[in-house]
């Protein structure tokens, strides 16, 4: 008891005050509003963008199609879910351009739980983004999942008082998508194959480009900053604090437990579930195993407990060149 | 205090079931005082045993609710509540309340222990999350206001000490100005410029217990993490 108990050593705290603090560049644009007595409030702000990223840490936010899912993942214990029209699995047997979700089904699931809501839009789809921050939901995915509207550019999300999470398969990636104002980062892994393979490997070059920047001199940053394409100040910022300057969650072929875990070992803040509970056997007991694991996930002997009888998990897929739906993780610039 | 009664070393839990738990280790970690501070992720009761003092961190309350029941925790940390000092942040502060309204379908579990009704989300959605300056009350230079940070907050809907329970203190208000004037859910007829409404009132403290509907963790500012150790946990071992 002489030393601060930390069982998850491998993940260093976000910086706190992210947007306000000296060295993490303040990006968001903010609207302000007076009160008749002169006091100001400022909303949307990089902080409340990126804090409620924080507050989602150490949770499951998991993909659901309607409100009856919905009050399902709220009752296993999901910190958020994630409004979409199909979850990845289905996308990729069905095919066609996947978009935005109706905004009615949306509000449904709105007006369904008490726990956050996210909705995804196309890469580079602002319209998709203006709509679904319109209708209030808490957080958006500008996601490779769907079909992206534009094969060069993001969505500019400094611009919008809604926060964004984006995928990324590298350090590179994340710190382009931070740059372009997103205040929330995950794996991409291949989202809808129940294979962990992929998100393993982005969360793994992602730590291991840091841990390589962690110990490089201002020169070296020049130089590494132009070969990963990632903005200098944002490069450097990462480097002075060994891990992401924004929350970044596992997320891409989640279906176990032992995978959410795996993901949190590795040096997750959280896991994304998509296709996992609900093409499986008894989504509402996965659901809940999935949630303990990522509490637990340095207990293995709670995780064997939880394991347990869940029934059949989602059927995997092998990830190579013939794979239904193709690589989904390729999307994205 | 009493020589006899001072403690070299107090060990302050932080409920790690799910949200903010590392921003606040982090605050705690930097806080100078005379005594040594052990700090303790608690994920089970094992863990809650070892604890002088607890604090219960941001998050979703649902959430960390159920894991508490899964994990055997729920009727410990009432026990806890009832004779050791706690501190709530957001959704520790809707679990430290007696009532809560605007809860999930079918109701939550809370822990209670402190006399005061809270709405959940009263400010609305993320998009209503702010960032503002409060005034404050018996924290070190008091004179500066704190740099209060609000997601998603509950609102304190009212103050409601029975004549047994220990009196409220109020710590910290709001801007009447700045109170949401789009939610359904809370009366409108109330004048919003008394300063004495309730729903001003973002930290407050009932003898061990404090609860703020804001984030002091995710400033650089330690003023409420000392005014915790100093106002609720030491009286607490004396």
């Amino acid at each position: 008891m002489s030393t601060p108990t930390t069982s998850g050593g491998a993940t260093p705290p976000v910086p706190q005050g992210a947007g306000n603090s000296t060295g993490t560049p303040v990006l968001a644009p903010t609207r302000s509003s007076t009160g008749k007595d002169g006091t100001s409030s400022n909303l949307g702000t990089f902080g409340v963008k990126s804090g409620l990223a924080q507050m989602l840490k150490g949770g499951v936010i998991m993909d659901v199609v309607n409100a009856e899912q919905a009050r399902i993942a709220e009752e296993a214990g999901a910190c958020a879910v994630m409004a979409l029209e199909r979850v990845p699995a289905d996308i990729r047997a069905n095919g066609g351009v996947a978009r935005m979700s109706d905004p009615k089904m949306i509000k449904e699931i709105v007006d369904a739980v008490t726990i956050p809501v996210m909705a995804k839009v196309r890469i580079g789809h602002f319209v998709e983004a203006q709509i679904v921050q319109a209708i209030g939901i808490d957080y958006i995915d500008e996601s490779e999942v769907l079909t992206p509207a534009d094969e060069e550019h993001h969505i500019n999300k400094h611009a919008f008082k809604v926060p964004f999470v984006c995928g990324a398969r590298n350090l590179g990636e994340a710190l382009r998508r931070i740059s372009e104002g997103a205040a929330f980062i995950r794996t991409k892994g291949e989202a809808g194959t129940g294979n962990v393979v992929e998100a393993v490997r982005h969360q793994r070059s992602v730590q291991s480009e840091i841990r390589k920047a962690s110990v490089m001199n201002e020169e070296e940053l020049y130089a590494y900053a132009k070969d990963i394409q990632a903005p200098f100040h944002l490069l450097k910022e990462t480097a002075r604090v060994k891990r992401l300057p924004v929350v970044n969650f596992a997320a891409g072929g989640i279906a176990t437990p032992a995978d959410a875990a795996l993901m949190m070992q590795l040096g997750c803040d959280g896991v994304f579930v998509g296709s996992g509970i609900f093409h499986s056997g008894d989504p509402a007991k996965r659901a809940r195993a999935i949630v303990q694991a990522v509490t637990h996930y340095n207990n293995p002997k709670i995780l064997a407990e939880i394991s347990e009888d869940l029934g059949e998990a989602m059927v995997g897929l092998t990830i190579n060149d013939n794979l239904k739906g193709g690589r989904l993780a390729l999307r994205g610039w | 205090m009493q020589p006899s009664m001072y403690r070299e070393e107090i060990t302050v839990g932080i409920l790690a079931l799910q949200g903010a738990f590392v921003e606040h280790q982090t605050m705690l970690q930097k806080l100078s005082l005379k005594q040594r501070i052990n700090i303790v992720q608690v994920r089970t009761p094992e863990d809650l045993a070892k604890c002088d003092a607890l604090i219960i961190p941001g998050g979703e309350s649902t959430t960390i609710a159920l894991l508490a029941r899964l994990a055997g925790l729920l009727g410990l940390l009432r026990d806890f509540v009832k004779a050791k000092p706690v501190w709530g942040t957001c959704a520790g502060a809707i679990l430290l309340a007696q009532a809560v309204e605007g809860t999930k379908k079918g109701g939550q579990e809370l822990l209670g222990g402190m006399s005061v009704t809270v709405m959940r989300n009263g400010f609305g959605s993320q998009v209503e999350s702010f960032e503002a300056p409060l005034e404050v009350d018996g924290l070190r230079d008091s004179d500066r206001p704190f740099h209060g940070v609000f997601i998603r907050a509950p609102v304190v809907l009212s103050l409601n000490p029975s004549p047994n329970d220990p009196p409220i203190e109020v710590v910290s208000r709001l801007s009447a100005s700045l109170l949401p004037h789009n939610q359904t859910a809370i009366p409108l007829d109330v004048d919003d410029t008394d300063p004495c409404d309730p729903r001003t009132i973002v930290a407050l403290r009932q003898r061990h217990h404090l609860l703020t509907t804001f984030h002091p963790e995710l400033t650089k500012d330690d003023r409420f993490h000392e005014y915790f150790i100093r106002q609720c946990v030491l009286p607490s071992l004396s």
